[in-house]
């Protein structure tokens, strides 16, 4: 065979041009690593820029802020990667479970604590109830993806409108110590946003152990990488399904309550979290639930450290600026392995 | 293995060589491929393929499962991108170009699972695909609406004639999607053709379509290129067909083209016994 | 005539209640249009019309009230402002995934609300903009007067706002519906079914998306000037993701792929919104506002569940089963 011209770098467009860069090309085959580096450099250049304190204090708050992100993200990345459904209703599983912990802890005086487990289980039946009367009809009568998206929606203005008739829109409270701050190495954090941050990461931790080490979890990501295949390889999907609903339900019903203990609870908050709770999931890697985790806590941080640059009334814009990033960078996000184009 | 050994009785004995009046012999081949890779997470799906296809000549790609035949289709025409290398169609490099230049250049292909546009009768699929059709762009339906509406007329005459070739002008409005499996593929072939193509990729023509309806599309592949000179690359698992419809057979395996040549040397090339069966019998054989 | 339970149905029969409903159906009629030729003709599922409403509404107050421009120069402004912002959004966005685009789509459009509460010395954040409605009022008053010469002695304020947004209407359907019928349709129509099978036939798939959403800009946009004028008055509260869910509901009320579908679907939605405003239910303002949201709510999980195609949809061209 005579030898053929081949087409060197140098003849490429520029998009492929920038691609082949060394340095662009170690980021697109070590997206992880990437991912911290370029966080690592923002650190520097803030520390350098407003000081070591600001940047922790700011930075106690984005972890505050992180957990709340987290928890709701892992929930909603778990559905879409097992259920392949884009649960728009998510944000509203934070309401609902703001307003258990409300309705206990404060309507009923039980101690808060109470009001917590009621609220993550109460949210988790919820979730598991939705899926016996909806989602999965809908599956077995092979619904197309617009349609369970504005099913979701539909479900969204149903829940969110109920708990308004019920509640009303009057901003509730729930009764949290909000005053009381604890200092440590010249920082201080509200007593309330340490309690978000410690539950937030025990129970990050927990699930993350969960979807590792346990049968349950390996099964569940195995749904989430090939719903048909870990179907015939045996596993019973409706059962994984179901405790997929208790997870994500449970762990949004405890973001709702503590983002409500944090701020206030108000009908409106779920549909407020669950955008920016998107944006985590997208910046993780849809479908990975280690992804959704680090992008809820990245989020915070990088939204709250955005309050030393711009007024923080433009904080939640940034949110939206990094999802739009996201999408047009590197919509598989950092964890992902598939293509999401 | 997979090579299926269903007979067709309707199979035509290979027709005698012809080129279409006209064409240059030993000019430059139509489609030059070099050295092309294509990577797919850990392995080379394509890995360094190289190959020409003359003009006006019926080439079959053949080769066992994996062997990325048609992801070298998708390469070739634009759908994946190559890693590395030069493909060139009439002398012009289309290596990299989007899928839709390089159908407009004149390379059409059809898909392994038949994209018949279902949702949209039968008519449209063809009027969709013929070229210069102004009122495409909106501008001109608001500035040269005359000028629109003859090239309409003109390609729904067309659309109907190649329609009756194929004997699917009762179906005209039917919706694509209630066509049956072989008609689905007739429709395809029909509709690329719309596109008066100088080269046409047909990714398994005979998957799937009874003998009947398949020596049908065979004798009009022949037709055209006698009479047009138009150029055919098919990848088949069938080797009746493969064998007694191709001027040349080009064989991969794992990524990477092992032999090419007239269909009788290809066939007792002992690199492509090897490849099919690891040793044994020769490839198409009944033994 | 009162229902037990105190339920009035008063409302119904005042006439300046049908215009003001006619108004706001007329209005998303044109908002809901460009959903249409985005989801049902197009496949691409545009989540941002409150955004390009936004942008357009927004563009002709500020450049009215703060720069002075002349109300009929700054409507083509505004239009051209929205379109430039779908080609921006769309040109890195139209590649990704169905759910994806939907996705960044919501986001782009929260970030011109985001903008428009913040921005304040340009918007007038959450306090709002007034003041552009002057050239309108005059040719609102030219209507009247023609509409009394007509016979009618005291005509509703609003009615010549009614009859110019449905003017707009109309006129929109019937060039979509004609833009849908030619070959430029067509071949959105293959690019809704199956891009790739578009593209192998040499149709560049992405101009193609991007003229179906800068059309959906233009409606987005002039459906932000009706709403600006029925309010007189801008306020970034109008512009909520909650309007384009409306939008949706009103699109599979009416059907996928059905441009007439859409009038309707908009009429019977702003009938139910607005009207359960002015039934006398014997519940507190915010509740009803409240079962006003759970009714569309429900209407589109019902819509969904057991009719899919929608009133008028046709079920072998549903489009919403992927």
């Amino acid at each position: 065979m005579e030898a053929r011209t081949v087409t060197t770098t140098a003849q490429l467009p520029l998009r492929e041009r920038v691609r082949e860069l060394p340095a662009v090309r170690w980021a697109r085959f070590h997206p992880e690593s990437a991912a911290a580096a370029v966080l690592g450099v923002l650190v520097v250049v803030l520390v350098v820029a407003y000081g070591v304190h600001d940047v922790a204090q700011t930075g106690l708050n984005g972890l505050s802020l992180g957990s709340v992100y987290a928890l709701g993200a892992v929930g909603l990345t778990l559905v879409y990667g097992i259920l392949k459904l884009v649960n728009f209703a998510h944000g509203e599983f934070l309401t609902f479970g703001a307003y258990m912990a409300f309705l206990v802890s404060v309507t009923w005086g039980a101690p808060f604590v109470l009001g917590l487990l009621f609220a993550i289980a109460a949210t988790a039946a919820l979730g598991v109830a939705f899926e016996r009367i909806m989602w999965g009809p809908m599956r077995a009568r092979k619904a197309g993806l617009l349609q369970l998206l504005l099913m979701a929606i539909g479900l969204a203005f149903l829940l969110q409108n109920t708990i308004q008739f019920i509640w009303g829109t009057q901003v509730r409270s729930l009764d949290v110590n909000v005053t009381d701050t604890v200092e440590f190495l010249g920082l201080r954090i509200g007593q309330t946003d340490l309690l978000v941050i410690v539950i937030g990461f025990v129970t990050l931790l927990a699930i993350g152990a969960m979807l590792r080490f346990t049968l349950l979890g390996k099964r569940m990501r195995a749904l989430s990488d090939n719903f048909d295949l870990a179907e015939t390889a045996g596993v019973d999907t409706s059962r994984v399904v179901l405790y997929t609903w208790v997870f994500a339900g449970g762990l949004a019903g405890l973001a709702g309550v503590l983002a409500g203990a944090v701020t206030t609870v108000k009908p409106q908050m779920g549909f407020e979290l669950l955008l920016p709770i998107f944006a985590a999931v997208i910046l993780g890697g849809i479908g990975d639930a280690f992804g959704a985790l680090a992008g809820g806590i990245v989020l915070g941080l990088v939204i709250e450290w955005s309050t030393l640059v711009i007024e923080p009334r433009w904080k939640i814009s940034v949110g939206f600026a990094v999802l739009i990033l996201v999408l047009f960078i590197r919509p598989q996000g950092i964890f992902g392995r598939a293509r999401a184009i | 293995m997979t090579e299926p050994m269903a007979s067709s009785p309707a199979a035509m004995t290979r027709p005698a060589e012809g080129r279409a009046p006209g064409v240059p012999d030993g000019g430059r081949p139509i489609l030059e491929i070099g050295d092309v890779r294509r990577r797919f997470g850990g392995i080379m799906a394509v890995d360094g393929a190289t190959l020409d296809v003359e003009e006006g000549s019926v080439t079959a790609l053949i080769g066992p499962n994996g062997a990325g035949k048609t992801t070298l289709f998708n390469v070739i025409t634009g759908f994946y991108r190559a890693d590395h290398g030069s493909i060139r169609f009439q002398g012009r490099e289309i290596a990299r170009r989007p899928p839709h230049a390089i159908a407009r250049l004149g390379m059409v292909r059809t898909f392994q699972i038949t994209k018949a546009l279902a949702r949209m009768p039968v008519m449209d699929n063809m009027m969709l695909a013929a070229p210069e059709q102004p009122g495409e762009q909106l501008v001109n339906l608001l500035v040269r609406p005359g000028a629109a509406r003859r090239r309409e007329r003109e390609v729904r005459e067309r659309a109907e004639e190649l329609l009756s070739v194929f004997q699917l002008e009762r179906l005209r409005d039917e919706y694509a999607g209630v066509l049956s499996g072989g008609q689905r593929k007739l429709l395809e072939f029909a509709r690329a053709l719309m596109a008066e193509p100088k080269m046409l990729l047909l990714d398994e023509p005979m998957a799937g379509i009874n003998p009947t309806l398949g020596a049908r599309l065979l004798e009009h592949m022949h037709r055209l290129r006698r009479e047009r000179g138009m150029t055919f690359l098919f990848v088949e698992h069938d080797m009746e067909v493969v064998m007694g419809h191709s001027d040349r057979v080009i064989v991969m395996a794992e990524g990477k083209v092992i032999a090419t040549g007239a269909p009788e040397a290809v066939r007792s090339d002992q690199r492509v016994i090897d490849a099919y069966l690891g040793g044994g019998a020769a490839v198409g054989s009944e033994g | 005539m009162t229902l037990p339970l105190g339920i009035t149905f008063d409302a119904f029969t005042d006439f300046g209640f049908w215009t003001s409903v006619g108004i706001l159906a007329g209005t998303y009629t044109i908002f809901t249009l460009g959903l249409q030729l985005n989801v049902g003709f197009t496949g691409i599922v545009n989540f941002g019309q409150a955004g390009f409403m936004a942008i357009g509404a927004y563009t002709m107050g500020i450049l009215v009230v703060k720069y002075d421009w002349s109300f009929w120069l700054a409507l083509p402004a505004a239009v051209l402002v929205a379109v430039a912002f779908g080609l921006l959004i769309g040109l890195p966005s139209l590649r990704l995934r169905a759910d994806y685009f939907a996705i960044a789509t919501i986001a782009a459009a929260e970030i011109v609300r985001i903008t428009a509460q913040n921005a304040r010395e340009l918007t007038g954040g959450n306090q709002g903009l007034f003041g552009f409605e002057g050239s309108w009022d005059n040719v609102s008053d030219s209507i009247t007067s023609g509409l009394q010469s007509l016979g009618w002695s005291d005509p509703e304020t609003l009615f010549p706002l009614f009859l110019v947004v449905w003017a707009t209407a109309l006129i929109a359907t019937v060039l979509l519906y004609f833009m849908q019928r030619s070959p430029w349709g067509r071949v959105l129509r293959a690019v809704r079914e199956d891009e790739d099978a578009a593209r192998a036939l040499g149709k560049n798939a992405l101009v193609y998306k991007l003229q179906s959403l800068s059309i959906a800009a233009t409606l987005g946009a002039l459906a932000g000037f009706f709403l600006a004028l029925n309010l007189n008055f801008l306020n970034p509260e109008e512009f909520e993701p909650l309007f384009t869910f409306i939008g949706y509901a009103v699109l599979v009320l009416g059907g996928l792929a059905n441009y007439w579908g859409v009038a309707f679907g908009a009429i019977i939605m702003w009938t139910i919104l607005e009207g359960t405003r002015f039934i006398d239910l014997p519940i507190s303002a915010e509740r009803e506002a409240a079962v006003r949201f759970m009714i569309v709510g429900l209407v589109l999980i019902l819509l969904m569940a057991f009719r899919p195609q929608g009133v008028f949809g046709k079920k072998e061209e549903m489009v919403l089963g992927d």
